[in-house]
């Protein structure tokens, strides 16, 4: 029997426990492999998210209008910093270091009072910082710092109402930003951090993680000059008019994109894009609508002729009233002068039904479909909701509320040969790698009058620059076409005396027009009238488009387009001469030169268009005022005794009528001028 | 050879293969440190490069050179007493005229 030795024991013991380590390493390594590991990761290396680069957001030209850039955010712990308590003396200096560091980087006092409180445990600064700038902090002890990144706003006004803004966390609160925050936000990446035994954090090389994935790059229908020129005309117009706001659209009718979007508002609270969201009564801007309807319809004429009244009228015991009161208007002049009177009369061809469908047609009542969260539909009131009196109000347009980006796009219509167009504000999205996501392409709503009534109805949009409402937004070289409005403003749903909203709506240029401009200004002081204060506004928007080398105007084609009149040219010809007046010559193609001419030009292309007083003599009185009417004139009636002429009348009486006109016919007049017609009663 | 020199090479040979392994995970980790260093650093760099883009387009843009072009130059927009025109520019003349 073999005796077991002591050595022989001790063997056995350290092979049994030799073989128990193996085995419970095995245990570890094989069977509890993924559990331990597992353990082990969590203890050493952390997942942590990496955010990305929010899309950037240009204009329609590529230049840069929003973008992200990292910034850290500094946070500090006091008594890491100052409490040292085997070297008192050492704490209070690296305090009061750390105080001038911190104010170097433009930390605000009170902070850096914060910052230095050793009372208090942790303290995140305000603000974010540079990382350049606080570079010298990064060896203080106690001195946290957090990279963040920061959305940099654009730097107007208008296109911050448009773009929106994001909050420190960089959400996006409004605006664009939030409308499209899917495509621009990205997709965060992955990280694995490791931390060493002295806790220090750091990228795992060797753990697997994900780069983030940058949002798309956004870009938009706007041109930035075209957006600087408007908000600067829009921020002059306010202060000149005194007006409480105002706000500015310009949109390129041919493929319905937004140029320009420029609003400003007294409320500094008041930070959207009121272009979008706060719809208006629209006023008189209506009126050409309802001219191309009936002109569809064919029920009316742009030679035909209603009683005017004088300029006062009573409908259903509501008193309506003209500015430019005259007898009888055709509708061309209802238009160009802005006769209420005359277009509730000319509306009251319409059935109610006829009525809300040319006005559903024009998209009023309906959000555009901009990217914008805010944007109001405005408010069209369905048939059975209207009084006897709605009628005539819509026809003025009052009854309805539309924002001046729908008015723009309706106007559009008329501009491109009758196709009411979507709006667009973004033009392309790129993908981070660069590649084409989207493409605005011009998308037709629908047809809202033909191509021949557009094109009438523009002749009739001439006529009010010409001679007729909107004489300051006349410019020398090209037709404009446009409409005035002075709408009465109401508050708490009562109009209120002596506020107003002035606007005008423009084509550029008449003949295929470029862009269509809305102005409009809520209650100027200066003068409540569209063709007074908002009209010069808008030729100041496009004399400076003109001038500009890059605000979306195709230059080539309105190098094209005519000399407007005579004069323009010879005001050229002579400015050609001297060389003193020559401020630029641009491109070498088709060579936009820009003059400054010293005559104003509004008085005197006014005096070029003028007519021939005809001869009325012995007409009856209502054709005669039809032949004054025709002739371009406005016609003012007055009686005289049958004894002989009254007044100052030169011209003989006819044997079978009683008609008698001041100038006397033959006369050479300017158009639109008022000829006094003088009868028998 | 006899079996301790065996074992002693052995265990050298297992000392140096785990100094190795030490020493390249601690390599990695110093290397680790860096390119974070390197990457903050080029954050920074591209914080201060769109600064820098940012101060630049304000700087060029439409509404500063306005104001410099009014207050230094003495230059103005086109506005209600001026207007701008487009003109043909006349032909270039020949070289024997």
């Amino acid at each position: 029997m073999i005796r077991a030795s002591r050595v022989g024991l001790m063997h056995g013991a350290f092979a049994l426990f030799a073989l128990t380590l193996v085995a419970r390493s095995a245990q570890v390594q094989l069977f509890q492999r993924d559990q331990w590991r597992t353990r082990a990761r969590r203890q050493q290396v952390a997942a942590s998210s990496i955010p990305a680069p929010r899309g950037m957001i240009v204009d329609a030209s590529g230049a840069l209008l929003v973008e992200s850039r990292q910034l850290v955010k500094l946070s500090v712990a006091p008594r890491e910093v100052g409490v040292d308590r085997r070297k008192p003396a050492a704490g209070s200096a690296r305090l009061r270091a750390l105080a001038r560091e911190l104010a170097r980087a433009g930390v605000e006092p009170e902070w850096i009072v914060r910052a230095t409180d050793t009372t208090r445990l942790w303290v995140t600064l305000k603000g974010r910082f540079l990382a350049s700038d606080v570079t010298h902090l990064t060896a203080t002890p106690g001195v946290h710092f957090e990279p963040v990144l920061e959305r940099m706003p654009p730097s107007t006004d208008g296109l911050r109402r448009l773009i929106g803004h994001a909050d420190d966390a960089g959400a996006p609160v409004d605006g664009m930003e939030k409308a499209l925050d899917g495509l621009l936000r990205g997709e965060p990446g992955r990280a694995a951090i490791l931390r060493d035994a002295k806790g220090v954090r750091f990228n795992s090389p060797t753990e697997g993680g994900s780069e983030p994935r940058p949002g798309s790059t956004v870009q938009l229908t706007i041109n930035q000059t075209l957006q600087d020129i408007a908000e600067r005309s829009l921020g002059d117009a306010v202060k000149q008019t005194g007006a409480t706001g105002g706000d500015i659209v310009m949109l390129d009718p041919a493929n319905g994109e937004v140029r320009a979007m420029a609003s400003r508002r007294a409320d500094p609270l008041a930070l959207a894009a009121t272009v979008l969201t706060e719809p208006y009564e629209p006023g008189s801007t209506l009126k050409p609508f309802i001219a191309a309807r009936l002109l569809d319809l064919k029920r009316a004429r742009t030679d035909e002729m209603v009683n005017t009244y004088n300029g006062k009228w009573e409908l259903e015991g509501r008193k309506i009233e003209d500015d430019h009161p005259a007898a009888f208007f055709s509708l061309a002049d209802v238009i160009r002068f802005s006769s209420n009177i005359g277009i509730v009369q000319f509306a009251q061809r319409f059935s109610p039904r006829e009525q809300y469908e040319l006005l559903r047609d024009l998209g009023f009542g309906v959000q555009s479909g901009l990217p914008y969260p805010a944007e109001e539909s405005g408010r069209l009131p369905s048939p059975q909701r209207w009084d006897k009196q709605t009628p005539a109000s819509l026809a003025m347009g009052y009854a309805l509320n539309v924002t001046p980006l729908q008015l723009a796009a309706a106007y559009g219509a008329i501009a491109n040969g009758g196709e009411l167009l979507e709006p667009a504000i973004v033009k392309e999205i790129h993908g981070p790698d660069g590649t084409l996501s989207y493409r605005h392409t011009r998308r037709v709503v629908r047809r809202v009058m033909t191509a021949e009534t557009a094109l009438t109805v523009r002749a009739l949009l001439r006529g009010v620059v010409e001679v007729g409402t909107a004489q300051a937004a006349s410019l020398a070289t090209f037709d404009v076409a446009g409409k005035t409005g002075t709408a009465k403003r109401t508050v708490h749903g009562h109009y209120v005396a002596g506020k107003y909203t002035a606007s005008f709506v423009g084509l550029f240029p008449a003949d295929r027009p470029q862009i269509v401009i809305l102005v409009k200004l809520d209650n100027p002081s200066k003068s409540i009238y569209g063709g007074k204060s908002a009209a010069p506004v808008s030729k100041t928007v496009l004399l400076a488009a003109i001038a500009a080398r890059d605000a979306s105007l195709d230059r080539r084609g309105l190098a094209a387009v005519p000399m407007r009149t005579a004069r323009a040219s010879a005001s050229l010809a002579d400015g050609a001469a001297s060389a003193d007046s020559l401020v630029r010559v641009t491109d070498a193609g088709s060579l936009p030169y820009v003059y400054r001419l010293d005559a104003p030009k509004t008085q005197s292309a006014t005096a070029v268009v003028t007519h021939e007083v005809p001869n009325v003599r012995g007409l009856p009185l209502r054709r005669a005022v039809y032949a004054l009417h025709r002739a371009g004139f406005r016609v003012s009636l007055a009686t005289f005794r049958s004894g002989g002429a009254g007044g100052t009348a030169q011209d003989s009486r006819g044997p079978g009528g009683a008609t008698i006109t001041t100038p006397p016919a033959g006369t050479v007049a300017a158009a639109g001028s008022v000829v006094r017609l003088a009868f028998a009663p | 050879m006899r079996g301790r020199t065996r074992f002693a090479l052995a265990l050298v040979g297992f000392v140096v293969v785990a100094t190795g392994v030490i020493w390249r995970r601690s390599f990695g980790v110093v290397r680790a440190r860096e390119q974070q260093r390197l990457e903050q650093q080029r954050g920074m760099l591209e914080a201060e490069r769109a600064k820098l883009q940012r101060d630049i387009r304000e700087a060029s843009s439409r509404q500063k050179l306005e104001r410099v072009a009014e207050d230094r130059l003495h230059m103005h927009l086109p506005i209600s007493d001026s207007q701008v025109i487009f003109l043909k520019r006349p032909p270039k003349p020949r070289p024997n005229e």
